[in-house]
């Protein structure tokens, strides 16, 4: 690892992390903390109480232009001109036959102004591709600018951040977009998250970023890593790019028809292909099971026979047993089983999310 | 500390000598990259394994992992309470944390890492 560390990016927590004790792994070529000590305590203390990843990993774009809600309508798969103004959507970049590429958030910061977050993986080909199908619009690539992106998430993190901003009456509506002021000034925000939980995604500046994690430390938010992320995001079924959703998956095979919401009418990358596609073929369940955790690519079998493997699995700190999905052919029935290494044990088919979703809370 | 009692493969197996039996186990490094512990799968008594055989799977909450005979021999003595009992191994593994006791033929380890050895690989993978 040692040898790799030089080539990976660093978030301007890093040492922080390291402080804290963090465990930090390399993540999409950056170095990230995977966790604090223990996984499971970090996924539970989002759930019950309040925690923060820093996810400054991901990307952030900004462009602008007067005509870039149009623009971007063409280039991303949601409709985009009627996003009102102060609020996030949930999106996807597609390929020409309607493949997923990324999904991503548009947060309207004004009338010719948009950020859009995409994965950190995919941070080079989404601004190569978004680029050049935004001619024309002036894009900003600020992923590396020395602030960040902090996530904020549980069901306390309403308490905190009214503490942050000294503003007992703070209560902005879920995907809202906002600034409160704080100690160290103004801060950006959006209410979003990626866990099912009430929560912000605090945009801080370079300025910020450091004394924003403090305050946060001395809140009691707990810090948490992006294992416990994984387990929350897929607790509550929210698609992970690379897992359930990647470029031989379309929007309606991932369920996300949200995300290509006026798909019939408009004229979008990906939107003749999506409005000839057959009715989708197969759909994702969600599986449940004893001890073991499910591994990407392990063999899912019903009644003995292989019928898809997993996309992603992980230990639920809610249901306190693992949990994974998968894409199987519809219309199947019958005791379901998943191959762990050459050993198949039983598994539940079980409804999507596994836990529910209190992020509108 | 880590016993110099013993010797280590380096994929973090542990080998204890007692006449012709081993003691085999997995190091305090082990566990601490797996991480929280959600499973052991460990042989029945009687089996038999040649040296570096795969002979159980350790699983946590991040990642699964083959546990490698460091011997040839057979399964004399299972540790099974561990099974259900995993936070021995996690706070344990050079003592109740041991896993199997494999009968072999003679009296000596093979080609082994000593403490020393062991410890510069441990602080070149942190």
């Amino acid at each position: 690892m040692s040898t790799q560390a030089s080539q990976l990016l660093s978030t301007p927590l890093h040492q922080k992390h390291i402080d804290l004790g963090g465990k930090i792994v390399p993540f999409a070529g950056w170095s990230m903390p995977v966790d604090y000590g223990s996984i499971l305590n970090e996924a539970k203390a989002v759930r019950n109480d309040a925690g923060v990843f820093d996810v400054s990993h991901m990307a952030r774009f900004v462009f602008r232009g007067a005509d870039i809600a149009e623009k971007l309508d063409h280039a991303l798969g949601g409709c985009i001109t009627d996003q009102p103004i102060g609020m996030a959507r949930y999106t996807m970049l597609l390929q020409d036959d309607a493949g997923i590429l990324d999904d991503l958030l548009t947060y309207r910061i004004a009338d010719d102004e948009f950020m859009l977050v995409v994965n950190a993986a995919n941070r080079e080909r989404d601004w190569e591709l978004l680029t050049e199908r935004l001619s024309g619009i002036e894009c900003s690539d600020l992923t590396e600018d020395g602030g960040g992106i902090l996530a904020l998430q549980g069901p306390e993190s309403l308490s905190v951040m009214r503490k942050l901003s000294g503003d007992a009456n703070f209560a902005p509506d879920f995907l809202a977009l906002g600034e409160i002021e704080t100690e160290f000034g103004t801060l950006f925000f959006a209410r979003t998250g990626y866990t099912g939980e009430h929560g912000y995604e605090l945009f801080p500046s370079a300025e910020q970023i450091v004394p924003l994690w403090t305050a946060l430390m001395s809140l009691d938010v707990a810090p948490v890593g992006l294992g416990s992320r994984d387990i929350l995001r897929l607790e509550a079924a929210l698609p992970l790019y690379g897992h359930e959703i990647h470029e031989k998956i379309t929007p309606f095979d991932a369920k996300l028809r949200f995300g290509v919401r006026g798909w019939k009418t408009r004229d979008f990358v990906g939107g003749d292909a999506l409005r000839a596609l057959p009715e989708t073929a197969v759909h994702l369940i969600g599986l449940s099971c004893e001890k073991r955790i499910p591994r990407e690519g392990y063999n899912v079998m019903c009644n003995g026979e292989v019928v898809g493997t997993i996309c992603s699995g992980a230990m639920s700190v809610v249901l306190g047993h693992p949990i994974a999905t998968a894409y199987v052919p519809k219309n199947i029935d019958g005791d379901f089983s998943i191959d762990f290494r050459g050993k198949p044990l039983a598994a539940n088919c079980v409804a999507l999310p596994f836990v529910p979703h209190r992020s509108r809370d | 500390m880590r016993p110099n009692d013993r010797s280590y493969l380096d994929s973090h197996e542990w080998a204890k000598l007692d006449g012709n039996i081993v003691t085999v186990g997995i190091s305090d490094f082990a566990v601490e990259q797996l991480g929280e512990l959600v499973y052991l799968d460990l042989p029945d008594t009687g089996s038999t394994f040649s040296e570096g055989e795969a002979f159980g799977e350790v699983e946590s909450v991040k990642a699964v992992s083959d546990l490698n005979c460091p011997v040839a021999g057979e399964v004399v003595e299972v540790n099974s309470d561990l099974c259900d009992n995993l936070e021995n191994l996690q706070n344990n593994p050079f003592e109740g944390g041991w896993l199997l006791k494999v009968k072999i033929d003679g009296n000596s380890l093979g080609d082994m890492l000593d403490l020393a050895a062991y410890e510069a690989l441990v602080s070149s993978q942190s």
